[in-house]
């Protein structure tokens, strides 16, 4: 807060943080290890596959990857969400609209969920939004950085925890 | 209820004293702290844990081409990631 962020900024954090380690989550579970990956616990829909309204989605998702990250196909894991309509509906549109930029940047909120990915030890998510960084022109500066911060919180997580220390930081009044 | 019991910063000395007065100081202008923060001084027992720790704290934390408020946002989400309370 004391960095410029308001209650819209630190809200739309938490948003971002949320959604990127349930979609840490969800890669982990579907067994991707990388983003060539096609061989994890579901089989991505091919395309020809799904209904009109799915192709559709599908169709705005490519759309997304060819100008975010320079891909073709849309990113094999919304392929494989695509099994399941409202799944894949409800999980593209709330992506869209939490990493969309609002009260804070649209990279600094990619590079927020690079962090809870590489917290959360997902390759699949890592690559994910290492590939949307750098296609921004994001640096391999840049995404050490990024794990810089994430590697000292570690530490620092670790031993508050272990210690159990009591949080004597407070908001502003 | 803390693990240990955290050292008083008026009875440290050396290495650790000349660090939590650069550690007050900034964390003074940071977030108007009075006194050292908790996770400074749980560490208080090891210098040697305080010094490594402070140096990547500057290292990482102070140093590179990132605003400090981009620095503090991917903090911030991998402590709620970890589900750290503090």
């Amino acid at each position: 807060m004391r960095l410029g962020v308001d209650e819209t900024g630190v809200t739309e954090l938490m948003g971002v943080t949320e959604h990127a380690r349930a979609l840490a989550t969800a890669a982990a579970a579907l067994l991707l290890d990388s983003r060539d990956s096609e061989t994890g616990l579901i089989a991505p829909l091919a395309p020809g596959e799904a209904d009109p309204a799915v192709e559709a989605l599908l169709a705005e998702i490519a759309a997304w990857a060819r100008t975010a990250m320079g891909t073709a196909e849309p990113p094999v894991l919304w392929r494989i969400l695509a099994r399941n309509p409202h799944y894949l509906e409800a999980t593209w549109r709330k992506d869209v609209a939490l990493m969309a930029p609002g009260g804070l940047a649209a990279r600094d909120k990619r590079r927020v969920a690079l962090g809870v990915a590489m917290a959360a030890r997902a390759r699949y998510m890592i690559e994910y939004h290492a590939a949307v960084l750098r296609h921004a022109g994001d640096t391999d500066r840049d995404l050490l950085e990024i794990l810089g911060v994430v590697d000292h919180y570690t530490t620092l997580n670790t031993l508050s925890e272990a210690m159990q220390i009591e949080s004597d930081i407070r908001p502003p009044p | 209820m803390t693990t240990i019991r955290m050292v008083d910063p008026a009875t440290v000395s050396g290495k650790v004293r000349e660090i939590f007065e650069v550690v007050l100081r900034r964390e003074r202008v940071v977030f108007g702290a009075t006194e050292v923060s908790n996770i400074w001084r749980c560490m208080g027992h090891s210098p040697a844990l305080v010094e490594a720790n402070w140096n990547r704290s500057r290292a990482l934390m102070q140093r590179g081409d990132f605003t400090p408020l981009q620095r503090e946002l991917i903090a911030t989400a991998v402590s709620i990631a970890n589900a750290c309370h503090y």
